[in-house]
Formats: C-alpha cells, structure tokens, sequence
C-alpha cells in the first residue's frame, strides 16, 4: 500500500519535472528568439547593406555619366535626426529587399515616384528594429528636420512638414502623389518615410513626410550639403 | 527530461558536460539558420509597410 503509494507520487514528480524543464525551455528559446530578431538580424543586415553599399559607390566611381543602374540601389538616404548615417536605397518593399538591411521604395500598392521626378511622391519603407532597424528612430524626426537624397549626380535636400504618428497599415493614401493626410492639396515634390509603430510591434505605421526645398550638385569630393556636415 | 539525457550520454562528467555544451550550440545554430528565419514572418512583429491588405507589397 505505502510503495504504491510512493510510486505514483514519483510519478507525478516526474510529470511535473518534464512540464517544468518544458517551461523553462519555451522560455530559454523565446529569449533566444528576441536575441535572433533585436540582435542577430540587424549584425546580417548591416553587413549585406555595407556591402551593398560599397558596391553602388564604386560603380559610381567607375562609371562616367551615363544612364543610372537602379538594379542595385538608386541612392542613399541621409537624415541626421535618426543618427544612423546612411541608408541605401533599393527598388521594392518585399521583406527579401529590406531584410537586407536597406530601405525600399515602393512599387506596390501605389508606385513610389523618383527624387529627380518632376513632381510625384518619393514613398520609402524600413525595418524599425532588427534586419538592419533602419527607421529605427523615425519617431526622433521633428517639423524642419532635414532628409537628404544622395543619388550619384545630385543632392535632393528635402525639409520634413509633417509627422504622422499612428495610422491603419491599410492605409496607402499617405503613398499618393499628393498625400492628402500630409494636409497637401497640390502637386509637389514629396518625400514619405513609412515603417511600423509601436516598437517590436507593428499594429501601426508611423509616417513621415518631406518637401523638396534644393538640389545640390554633387561635386568631385562628393561634398555633403550644409545639412549634412 | 534533461536529467534522462545526461544519463544517457557517454563518458565521464567532463565528457559529459563537453557533449552537452556541442549540442546545445548546435541547437542554437539550427535555430538561428533555419528555425527563426522561417517563424520570423510568420509572427505580427516587423510588417513596415502599408498595403491593401494583400500579401507583402512589393
């Protein structure tokens, strides 16, 4: 009576044992996989855009004027507020292209316009964290800060007016020529940052938008404009 | 569960604790190469773009 007693309390022990040890290791491995997706993945990331990068600027060294190779990135986003230098930019917004640690430009749902367009929207997404975490700091943008288009000919310095700080990710007008949201009316030269918001979630977007106020010739020493330096 | 393998595994403690040290870094590889990769999309937390509802734009 008494030994069988003790059996089914070791095997109970051992049932709750296994359910413990199972516990611990659902949590070792959710730890792991906040350290795979915040760390990891922007240390791959960061490698594949540096790479990326360097290669689109010795292509613009070597080549003389000539038509632009967009295939590999059709320039660089410089904007100091998020203090995270520069961020190439690639045709597409697929998480293939963006995991690469770079930002896109839109070609779906509403095709993003190019910075030496005449008039249109410039539409750009990133990573807010891991893969790169390139809007990372999008929320440190304010009114008037500058964002600056590096291509390889020409400086687009464009001046932030307008922060949208929570919208629906159904929401594709913010991507519209003339982004209604932004409080525009009429045609312009536009500059729309979009990434997911709060942090380490993305039941939101935050946006952020931008106006041509120059351009800037680049010159032989690739001379950064006075917003940059 | 953890116990059961450790006593399962050959050799003496050092052996032992050796064995286990390869085989936990070789999980965390497997996870890190294959496993994350691909539960990383399918979790609601790195969506960055608007879009109508569809699959990814792109």
């Amino acid at each position: 009576m008494a030994e069988r007693h003790d059996r089914r309390r070791g095997r109970i022990a051992a049932t709750v044992g296994v359910i413990g040890e199972l516990l611990i290791t659902a949590g070792v491995l959710t730890a792991l996989f906040v350290v795979y997706s915040l760390w990891w993945t922007n240390v791959l990331a960061d490698r594949e855009a540096k790479r990326q990068g360097d290669q689109v600027r010795r292509h613009w060294a070597a080549s003389g004027p000539g038509a632009l190779d967009t295939k590999d990135g059709i320039g660089f986003l410089h904007v100091p507020a998020m203090h995270n230098g520069e961020v190439l930019v690639k045709p597409g917004t697929g998480t293939d292209v963006l995991n690469e640690g770079v930002a896109g430009y839109y070609r779906k749902p509403v095709k993003s316009a190019m910075p030496w367009d005449k008039q249109g929207n410039v539409t750009l997404a990133a990573h807010r964290d891991g893969h790169g975490a390139k809007f990372h700091n999008i929320h440190k943008i304010g009114t008037g800060d500058p964002v600056v288009f590096e291509t390889r000919d020409v400086w687009y310095v464009y001046k932030v007016f307008k922060e949208l700080k929570e919208t629906s990710r159904f929401d594709v007008s913010v991507l519209d020529p003339v982004p209604k949201e932004s409080g525009k009316t009429a045609p312009g030269r536009y500059l729309t940052l979009t990434t997911c918001t709060p942090m380490y979630t993305s039941d939101y977007r935050y946006v952020v938008w931008a106006e041509l106020v120059r351009t800037e010739k680049v010159d032989a020493k690739r001379t950064p404009p006075k917003e940059l330096r | 569960m953890y116990a059961w393998i450790w006593r399962h595994l050959p050799g003496n403690a050092w052996v032992k604790a050796l064995t286990s040290l390869v085989l936990v870094l070789g999980i965390v590889y497997l996870l890190f190469q294959y496993v994350f990769p691909w539960a990383e999309p399918l979790l609601p937390f790195n969506d960055v773009t608007v879009d109508n509802g569809m699959a990814v734009a792109r």
